[in-house]
């Protein structure tokens, strides 16, 4: 059955503008990649995550304790609302394979693989480790690179280095990605545990509660519960934590920065459809005769619609089919990376069916209604009016009669001018198409730097550059007195670090937060103070809170009274001042008042002012300081090195800023391919006045700088909009940015170097989209220009 | 061959008091000034006249292509001037057939396919039959061996053919031919004259206008408008 005529007409017509139609399509495929991409990758990891991490048991809440045995885990399992309950320890070492060292966490339980809460999933057959073997998490491999029979060497504290053969490696999803944190996690039987010199008694208790849609308060009433029940055995619970009930800790982020570039594919996407209006409404004008000729051999309104709205439907169709394996691709990989940084494995699962009916749809139905106005505008005309229709030849635009005034201009560049604004419409839609795309990039480059402003602010008030964490507790003064004797060390400062809790009047407690103390007058930490005052010395029960926790707990205000559980005893507190810094929940107070709750009055982190500011300087200090201050029998178990600290965060910031720029490249490709579509039905619709051109002598030259002028012309004019778009979308990408990951400052104004790099990237643009246009109209022969209708 | 589809109404056409205006930059233009014009099925009328003396604009409110200002227009009792838009494509496709001066093929279609068209917008024959209808007429009418061809492969002459063919396309009680031989040579005209002449012999009722000076011995009447207005019905030929 051969089609319709009306149907031949539609594809040879397509045919005939086959160069310009492929353009488009290929515009549109671009923005359905670009949004398709973000939604399969949405739709994967949100598959992998609800999967993989309900399917291993996440612990509903943890307590830390003492000693948990079998009769705890028992009673505790008996606790109303409690329906499993485990327990294992965490023990924090340093680890070496080929490399130097690292720092390790490694993870005792009685029985894995028995494993019930938390349920980990080995890569390999040799599950669970035998004892005096390894078994080394999956995300921390690309720290360590070991495989199974490797050996890796293991220090707890200040023990001799164990040698471990690695028995295989598992994947616990409940984990932040070992590659990311820096740190090896490791699972070792307590027997291990005791054979690296640590102590092996199981302190971490980890419930499920019975009600799998608990939540969180639900949840953390029934923990309090527990931990009333382990504080009647006479043990003592320092830590309470209660996570988002079946949500992984980084989920929302991921989930916020998916919409957010989604919301930048969508709006790719949403570009594309401008050209399916330009495209279809170029058409309609050049066939607006032929229209008032089908409307004489009796075609409906509806029919005619029925034909371009057809003709939308089939360039979205071929869009889709372009784009959506391509974007099944990118979507498939970028999961597999957003995965890997939650810790999960998306290999093995497919995109979900509703989701590509979706992209489907939309491939359809965008450049349907992107089409819908021209089509219905072009299609109500009435055949009087269509059949003595002069082309595009109209009333001379405003900006036409502004140019004529123009002198001083060569002829050929007021004729690029001009032609830039006949066809505003057009004009303006691909303007905006390139002009969105350099917002977007000026505003990923204002928040990039804005990231890297926000990370200097952060660690501005952190005037040292190693912290060290002691084996045990001693005396501040004695610490500071050993450290200051080192060569190299310019300041050191002892400081007490806790973990605390405010104690609400209902009896709950909240989350548990970081507690600092800083000697008094501490020249090593300069926090910023946002209301009230910083620490002073004299002070006793005095606390200075951070943003972080006054949002946590909004009960707390500068001036008024808390009471913190620290160490599992509740004490009274005065907040003196709030000061600026991490979103986390923390707090400051005097040294000697916090050490004498954490630890008798003694306290184990050192941080240190380096004379060097040099990596490998500091390297060599902290290894001078490890060997002095054993000397004196100060044994280090762990250093930091700030400036490493910092870099890890920042590259994780900058990684968010990166993939929003990815969008912007997204949107220039959209926007080149509508420059070069719209020069291309520019120099078609005015194949007459080319002709014309060259019949009153004009040359290859100057009929080639025409067309390029004109691309420049709208070029340069989306530069002008996009650096004044660009602040408005600086504040929109710094505030999701904000929500996301951390609050950063508004860097509205792009640099001068980044508005004459994306200058250089327009005109880039311009000359190439406009380069086959102009190669047309170069080789359009004047008679044959001059007979063209 | 070309059997009105509706049953023939007397008059068929029927201008009464029709007066058309066009708003132009100089002011309003005044195109027809009050025509009253009757004819019958089967006639052969000849519509004559200078330049802007309104014969286009005749036919124009003839085919619904254009909408009085004032007065009333009835084709085969259908009452042209007061039917919807959207009545009105479908109406003029099934009951009126255009031929214009400069042909209007579509230029991506062949010939054929060109004469299949108002069949496939209006719906009339089956699809499968079309295409022979549309070889008959474009065979009818000398233009057989082009109908596989492009309208910018084809002459001049051979083009208005397939327009006159795709006119009768849907069968329609009236043809309307505006100054079908204005774009001809004057060999090639007088064949395109006999051939309309011939389908009025038929039975086909044909209404034209030309500037042609001797088509008035192929119609059986004519009607000339001066400034607008029906200076005067010749008599039959």
């Amino acid at each position: 059955m051969t089609a319709a005529p009306r149907w031949r007409k539609v594809l040879r017509d397509v045919w005939l503008h086959k160069a310009r139609t492929l353009l488009v399509v290929l515009a549109v495929a671009t923005g359905l990649v670009g949004a398709a991409a973000v939604l399969d990758t949405w739709a994967l990891v949100r598959v992998a995550t609800r999967s993989e991490y309900l399917a291993s048991n996440p612990a509903s809440a943890a307590l830390r304790t003492d000693s948990i045995d079998a009769a705890l885990l028992a009673r505790v399992r008996a606790v109303p609302g409690v329906r499993d309950a485990e327990a294992r320890r965490t023990v924090t070492g340093r680890l070496r394979a080929r490399g130097g060292w690292q720092p390790a966490v490694l993870f005792a339980a009685d029985d894995f693989s028995d494993m019930r809460i938390g349920a980990l999933r080995p890569d390999s057959a040799a599950w669970p480790p035998p004892d005096g073997a390894i078994a080394v998490e999956h995300s921390s491999l690309p720290l360590v690179e070991v495989a199974p029979g490797d050996s890796v060497a293991v220090v707890i504290g200040t023990g001799e280095p164990v040698g471990l053969p690695v028995s295989g490696t598992v994947r616990d999803v409940g984990l932040a990605p070992g590659w990311m944190e820096h740190v090896v996690y490791g699972f070792v039987t307590r027997t291990t545990l005791a054979r690296l010199g640590a102590p092996s008694s199981l302190d971490e208790l980890r419930i499920v509660v019975r009600d799998p849609a608990a939540d969180r308060e639900a949840v953390r009433a029934i923990a309090w519960r527990v931990r009333a029940t382990v504080e009647g055995t006479g043990r003592r619970v320092t830590d309470v934590d209660v996570p988002v009930p079946g949500r992984h800790i980084h989920a929302a982020q991921m989930d916020s920065l998916l919409y957010t570039q989604g919301a930048f594919g969508a709006l790719a996407l949403l570009l594309s459809g401008f050209l399916v209006l330009n495209l279809i409404a170029a058409m309609l004008a050049g066939q607006v005769r032929e229209i008032g000729v089908m409307k004489v051999l009796g075609a409906r309104r509806g029919q005619l619609a029925g034909m371009y709205l057809g003709l939308a439907l089939g360039l979205g169709l071929v869009a889709a089919a372009l784009a959506l394996p391509v974007a099944a691709v990118i979507g498939h990989r970028y999961a597999a990376f957003q995965a890997d940084l939650l810790n999960f494995d998306t290999a093995g699962y497919a995109i979900p069916l509703p989701v590509i009916a979706l992209e489907l749809l939309a491939a359809l139905v965008l450049p349907a209604v992107a089409a819908a106005l021209p089509v219905v505008r072009g299609c109500r005309i009435s055949p009087g009016e269509a059949l003595r229709d002069l082309g595009i030849a109209g009333s001379r635009p405003p900006a036409g009669r502004v140019l004529a005034g123009v002198s001083g201009v060569a002829r050929p560049l007021l004729l690029s001018l001009r032609n830039a604004f006949r066809r505003r419409q057009r004009m303006t839609l691909t303007l905006l198409a390139l002009a969105t795309g350099g917002a977007v990039y000026l505003g990923a480059l204002n928040l990039r730097e804005a990231v890297r402003r926000s990370v200097a602010a952060l660690f501005a008030p952190q005037r040292f550059d190693l912290t060290l964490r002691l084996d045990r507790p001693h005396p501040a003064d004695s610490i500071e007195a050993a450290m200051a004797r080192i060569p190299g060390v310019a300041g050191v400062e002892a400081w007490s670090v806790g973990r605390a809790a405010v104690s609400h009047a209902d009896g709950t407690l909240g989350n548990t937060f970081v507690i600092t103390g800083p000697p008094p007058g501490s020249r090593l930490l300069a926090q910023p103070v946002v209301g009230g005052r910083w620490l002073r010395p004299g002070d006793r029960n005095a606390l200075v809170v951070n943003e972080g926790l006054l949002a946590d707990e909004p009960g707390l205000r500068v001036g008024g009274p808390v009471t913190l559980v620290i160490g599992g005893r509740a004490t009274e507190w005065t907040v003196v001042g709030a000061a600026a810094g991490t979103p986390s929940p923390a707090a400051y107070a005097p040294r000697e008042a916090l050490a004498g709750l954490t630890a008798g009055g003694l306290v184990d982190l050192a941080v240190v002012d380096a004379a060097s500011d040099g990596a490998s300087a500091q390297l060599d200090l902290i290894q001078e300081l490890r060997s002095g201050l054993e000397r004196d029998g100060l044994a280090v178990r762990s250093t930091q090195r700030l400036a490493e600290t910092r870099r890890v965060l920042e590259d994780h910031l900058l990684m968010v800023a990166e993939f929003l720029g990815v969008m912007a490249w997204v949107m220039i490709v959209v926007g080149g391919l509508g420059l070069a579509s719209t020069m291309g039905l520019a120099t078609l619709e005015r194949t007459r006045e080319i002709g014309v051109l060259r019949a009153i002598g004009a040359r290859h030259r100057a009929i080639l700088a025409v067309v390029q002028a004109e691309g420049l012309v709208i070029a340069l004019l989306s530069w002008a909009v996009a650096v004044p778009l660009s602040v408005p979308m600086s504040v929109v990408l710094g505030r999701a940015f904000g929500r996301v990951m951390l609050p950063v400052p508004v860097v509205w104004m792009p640099d001068g170097a980044a508005m004459l790099w994306w200058l250089g990237v327009v005109v880039t643009v311009s000359v190439i989209a406009c380069a086959w246009p102009a190669f047309c109209a170069m080789r359009v022969p004047a008679a044959a220009a001059l007979a063209y209708e | 061959m070309t059997q009105p589809l509706q049953t023939p109404a007397r008059p068929l056409i029927a201008l009464r008091d029709v007066t058309k205006t066009y708003p132009t930059a100089a002011g309003s233009f005044t195109a027809l000034a009050g025509v009253t014009l009757s004819i019958e099925p089967g006639e052969f009328v000849l519509v004559v006249g200078a330049s802007g003396s309104g014969k286009s604009t005749l036919l124009g409110l003839l085919s619904g292509i254009d909408r009085p200002t004032r007065g009333e227009v009835l084709v085969g009792g259908t009452a042209v001037h007061a039917l919807p838009e959207r009545a009105l494509s479908p109406w003029r496709g099934k009951t009126v057939g255009v031929v214009f001066q400069f042909f209007q093929l579509l230029p991506t279609l062949t010939a054929a396919e060109n004469v299949m068209l108002p069949m496939d917008f209006c719906g009339m024959w089956p699809g499968r039959e079309r295409r022979a209808r549309a070889l008959a007429l474009l065979d009818r009418l000398g233009v057989a061996d082009q109908a596989d061809k492009l309208p910018v492969t084809l002459s001049g002459g051979q083009q208005q053919r397939v327009a006159v063919a795709r006119a009768l396309a849907n069968a329609p009680a009236v043809l309307l031919a505006d100054e079908p031989t204005g774009n001809l040579d004057s060999h090639t005209s007088v064949a395109m004259l006999e051939l309309i002449a011939g389908l009025a012999r038929d039975g086909q009722t044909v209404v034209m206008a030309t500037h042609e000076r001797g088509a008035a011995r192929f119609a059986s009447r004519t009607v000339t408008l001066a400034v607008g207005r029906v200076a005067g019905p010749e008599g039959a030929a």
